[in-house]
């Protein structure tokens, strides 16, 4: 006996079988849906864009805004706050950078990214001496969790941000005025000079117009004749201008500096963790001033990496090993260049890296040895596997 | 050209587990998966200082080291078993319809029979004919099936041939009454997308047979570590693996397989393919026209795309037993109809009908830091709504369902809302991207009666071509994680049979 009159001697085979038959003969031709997988997907989520600058704005003498438009005449959809990942080649490295969107998700002509230099930076310095309109990139898909979630911030926004900080605060004030979003935002914009506020007339602008946005511009270093708020973003400060802090989500961006001092400082004014958002700043300036880094390991030493299966390179200990294998030619995917999405994650076969505190390192990733090579520096030899 | 044994497309379980076996049986083999990560819906992702477990909520077949369930068995031949700290369940679920009923069963048959007549006293005898059946019935599917006993007939095995095709509603109809104890009995059906009408009895019976007698389980820092733990144990066999690196075509020639083609081009040639990728994809895109079978695609048309998930992950800022939850696994029902959550799955905005509550701390206090709480609410929808969604509106979509879920977890236990502290919503655009599956599917095809092998398994009738996971062997941990060992055999005998 086969298996099929086994079978067929189970009760109520013969009436499941007209069932399947039918079912065939009226089934779905999954042909038809050929590439609707990834039709889907390029609409919402593609892996790459391909984007031309349309415009440079000139927004202080040390930012830029360079305005990017898509070469398919397409961008995806974002959420105000989101970033994309910039790839650039330059001094014959090929890298990338993430730069927030500053303009809002309902602007889908175009997405600008706001660049601010950084001294001696190796990417911005570049983005703001020699990229005219007409240039070419790539980049990533928007990604990032720094956002407004609805189920979940509420309706009270207090924003704090730091120089080039404001950028993904920018796209959600302009999407909470230009959408009348029923939620209030108060701003907080700390900079050094008033020279170096971003966005200043913009703000000051909205600010007027729409009730449920207040500005409030901090300068540290003043001028003779400033007539803003001057000081440090303090608690005192914040206190001052909120009244009080209860029931207020704060969305904090800007240099590590920002954190460090304004972390402490919400702190003591009893606002709870669960209701402060920070977004990444990528790699710490100085790594061997962590805590935690290895004394014995000085800066300038170079450390012997082995790329299985593929050669060696010489590493700096104070570089990412991610920086590391870009300068010798290894391309690895990347998003976050902050340890927090884990895109570039290699595994350690041998060798010892330091990983700061705050990578997001899943638990069964450390014990496997897989590491975020952007947040991972060598302090011996290693050999990893990509 | 880079040349193998087999190449395995995909490392979610089944294409896991099949690259794992074929190369602990030392056959030379390449593991693509286009993702940066292993696992497929077997991974997890750090949000602030949560790492929050996509899939798994309990484990089915297992069973401890003394009493090996089917799944231990085929773990431990990989030398994985012992790699992972395994968390065990002491109840199944707790199911909760706000006012009508609160019930916990626990995962032994004496317990579970208990509780149940506790709350529904009435219907005594009816219970325990019911869990009688049940065992009855699944002792015989273990001897004629599972062991595939040569001298099967009716007469030695007369509950499996007069259930087998029978649906889980009409047997409950004929030994309960109260449709709150119907719920309380099977609302695992949500467990494979197929109300009781259309769960066959073997499907329901084996569920529960499997979670009561090798008991549910969960893993120490989430399923991310099994799959860790697979490409570890296959690295260490000599295998390759390659992430952040799809496959675009199969390559085919005089009849057969010959390799796979690369996103970036790269071509490797392998005269076999195991796919974990779905079949739709696999035979329908990356297989040349003349071998897309017109009988395959036929049979294949006869099934449909099964459910997706929209889920919250939530990470709260406070212990679980501060907000009163005492369980691992909760079912939450704001009606008793069955069919229509099921209809319900079909809509991207109704008002939730059934969702599950899974709350990982209750039995692995170290799913989250210390004083926090790691929670999955998660409702199976199909993602065919979400389809037509314009992509520019997706995330004015996106949180609506989840604010009506959360609503209802708010009536439920109070103050949930406000020690919310990290919150990803997943819709099923979300695991379609992070899968690609066609509509966003985390169970393959719908499972539902006249989808049973007996009509046949999904063969692509090319030499060469094997499928693993979810649309060939049913989707859930255990029966992905099984199929990829059953086509790495399969694979590995054949290619034995050809060197003699
Ligand atoms: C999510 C996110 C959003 C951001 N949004 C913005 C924004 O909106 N606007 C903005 O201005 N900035 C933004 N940034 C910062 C931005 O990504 C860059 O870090 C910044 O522009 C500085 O880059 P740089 O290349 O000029 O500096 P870097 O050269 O990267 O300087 C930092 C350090 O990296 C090292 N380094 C890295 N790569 C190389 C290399 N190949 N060669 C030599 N040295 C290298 C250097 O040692 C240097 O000390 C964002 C960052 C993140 C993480
Ligand atoms: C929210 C949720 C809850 C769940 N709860 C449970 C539960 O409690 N218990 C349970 O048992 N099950 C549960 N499941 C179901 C279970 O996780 C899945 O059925 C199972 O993991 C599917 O495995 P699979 O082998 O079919 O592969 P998948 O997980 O679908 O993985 C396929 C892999 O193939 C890769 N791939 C696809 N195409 C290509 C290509 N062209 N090239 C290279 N790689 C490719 C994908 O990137 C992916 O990694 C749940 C799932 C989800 C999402
Ligand atoms: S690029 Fe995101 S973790 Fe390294």
């Amino acid at each position: 006996m086969t298996l099929k009159d086994i079978h067929a001697q189970i009760e109520g085979y013969d009436r499941v079988l007209d069932e399947v038959k039918t079912a065939r003969r009226y089934g779905t031709d999954y042909r038809i849906m050929k590439g609707e997988v990834a039709r889907v997907l390029d609409l919402l989520h593609p892996r790459t864009l391909s984007l031309r600058v349309s415009e440079v704005i000139i927004e202080t003498p040390s930012t830029k805004t360079l305005r990017m438009v898509s070469e398919t005449g397409y961008l995806p959809p974002f959420e105000a706050g989101q970033y994309i990942n910039l790839f650039v080649e330059t001094a014959g490295v090929r890298t990338s950078r993430p730069y927030s969107i500053s303009s809002a998700p309902g602007m889908t002509a175009y997405y600008d990214i706001t660049v601010r230099r950084q001294q001696g930076g190796f990417v911005s310095e570049y983005l703001l001496e020699q990229v005219k309109p007409g240039d070419r990139f790539e980049s990533s898909g928007p990604a990032g969790q720094f956002r407004y979630n609805p189920l979940l911030h509420g309706k009270e926004l207090v924003f704090i941000a730091g120089g080039s900080g404001i950028t993904p605060l920018m796209s959600m004030i302009r999407e909470t005025t230009d959408r009348g979003l029923d939620r209030s935002i108060h701003l907080l914009y700390g900079n050094r000079l008033e020279s170096d506020i971003i966005f200043h007339d913009e703000l000051k602008e909205r600010a007027d117009r729409h009730k449920n946005f207040i500005y409030t511009p901090v300068i540290s270093e003043p001028s003779k004749k400033c007539s803003e708020l001057t000081g440090l973003l303090s608690g005192d400060l914040i206190k001052k201008v909120l009244g009080s802090v209860k029931g207020k989500n704060f969305f904090l961006c800007g240099p590590g500096a920002l954190y460090d001092y304004c972390m402490p400082e919400l702190e003591k004014l009893g606002v709870p963790l669960n209701r402060v958002r920070r977004e990444m700043f990528g790699s710490p300036v100085d790594i061997t001033s962590d805590p935690g880094w290895p004394q014995n390991v000085k800066k300038g030493t170079r450390f012997a990496v082995k790329v299985k299966g593929k050669g060696d390179l010489s590493a700096l200990a104070e570089e990412p090993l991610l920086v590391s294998l870009e300068r010798a030619g290894y391309t690895v995917p990347a998003l976050c260049r902050s340890g927090e999405c884990s895109l570039c994650r290699v595994k350690l076969l041998s060798g010892k890296v330091y990983q700061p505190r705050g990578a997001h390192v899943r638990a069964s990733d450390l014990k496997y040895g897989y590491i975020h090579s952007c947040a991972a520096y060598p302090v011996s030899d290693c050999e990893v596997l990509l | 050209m880079d040349s193998y044994d087999v190449v395995v497309i995909g490392a979610g379980n089944g294409g896991l587990t099949a690259a794992a076996t074929l190369a602990k049986q030392g056959l030379k083999t390449l593991l693509l998966e286009r993702h940066n990560i292993p696992g497929g819906c077997a991974t997890s992702f750090c949000r602030g200082r949560f790492e929050f477990e996509v899939a798994l909520h309990q484990l089915s077949g297992m069973g401890n080291p003394s009493f090996p369930g089917p799944l231990r068995s085929m773990l431990d031949s990989l030398g994985v078993a012992d790699e992972i700290e395994w968390v065990e369940m002491r109840n199944l679920y707790r199911v909760v319809v706000p006012g009508k009923m609160d019930i916990t069963l626990p995962a032994n048959r004496k317990g579970f029979t208990d509780a149940l007549i506790e709350k529904f006293p009435k219907e005594k005898e009816g219970i325990e004919a019911f869990i009688d059946l049940v065992y009855k019935f699944f002792t015989e599917v273990i001897g004629a099936f599972y062991m595939r006993d040569p001298e099967i007939s009716p007469l030695k095995y007369p509950l499996y041939f007069k259930y087998a095709l029978t649906d889980t509603r009409t047997i409950m109809d004929e030994y309960l009454k109260d449709p709150l104890l119907k719920l309380a009995v099977s609302v695992y059906w949500s467990y494979v997308g197929a109300p009781p009408r259309l769960l066959a009895f073997t499907e329901y019976a084996a569920m529960i047979f499997a979670y009561i007698e090798f008991k549910p389980y969960h893993m120490k820092h989430g399923s991310q570590i099994l799959s860790n733990a697979l490409v570890d144990s296959f690295i260490k066999d000599g295998g390759d693996v390659r992430f952040s690196c799809g496959a675009k075509k199969i390559l085919t020639g005089q009849g057969r397989v010959t390799g796979v083609m690369l996103d970036s081009g790269e071509e490797v040639s392998a005269p076999y393919v195991i796919s974990n990728a779905s079949p739709m994809v696999t035979c329908g895109e990356m297989l040349d026209k003349e071998y897309q079978r017109e009988d395959f695609f036929r049979q294949m048309g006869g099934h449909t795309i099964g459910p997706s998930a929209y889920t919250l992950y939530i990470g709260l800022d406070c212990p679980h037993g501060e907000l009163g939850i005492t369980e691992t696994t909760n079912f939450i029902c704001t009606h008793t109809d069955m069919e229509r959550s099921h209809t319900e799955m079909k809509m991207r905005d109704n008002e939730p009908g059934q969702m599950l509550l899974t709350c990982y701390n209750v039995s692995d206090p170290d799913a989250s830091p210390p004083g926090t709480t790691q929670i999955a609410l998660v409702d199976l929808k199909y993602g065919e709504p979400w389809l037509s969604v314009p992509p520019h509106q997706y995330y004015d979509y996106k949180y609506l369902y989840g604010d009506k879920m959360l609503n209802v977890v708010e009536g439920l236990i109070p103050g949930f809302r406000a020690h919310i502290e990290e919150m990803e919503v997943a819709t099923p655009l979300t695991h379609m991207r992070y899968l690609n599956t066609p509509a966003g599917s985390i169970y393959g095809f719908d499972q539902f009666i006249r989808d049973s092998h007996i009509f046949g398994a999904l063969d692509p009738g090319i030499p060469g071509l094997y499928f693993a996971g979810a649309w060939v062997g049913g989707g859930g941990f255990q029966p992905t994680l099984m199929s990829g060992g059953s086509a790495a055999r399969a694979v590995a005998k054949k290619i034995r049979q050809e060197r003699g």
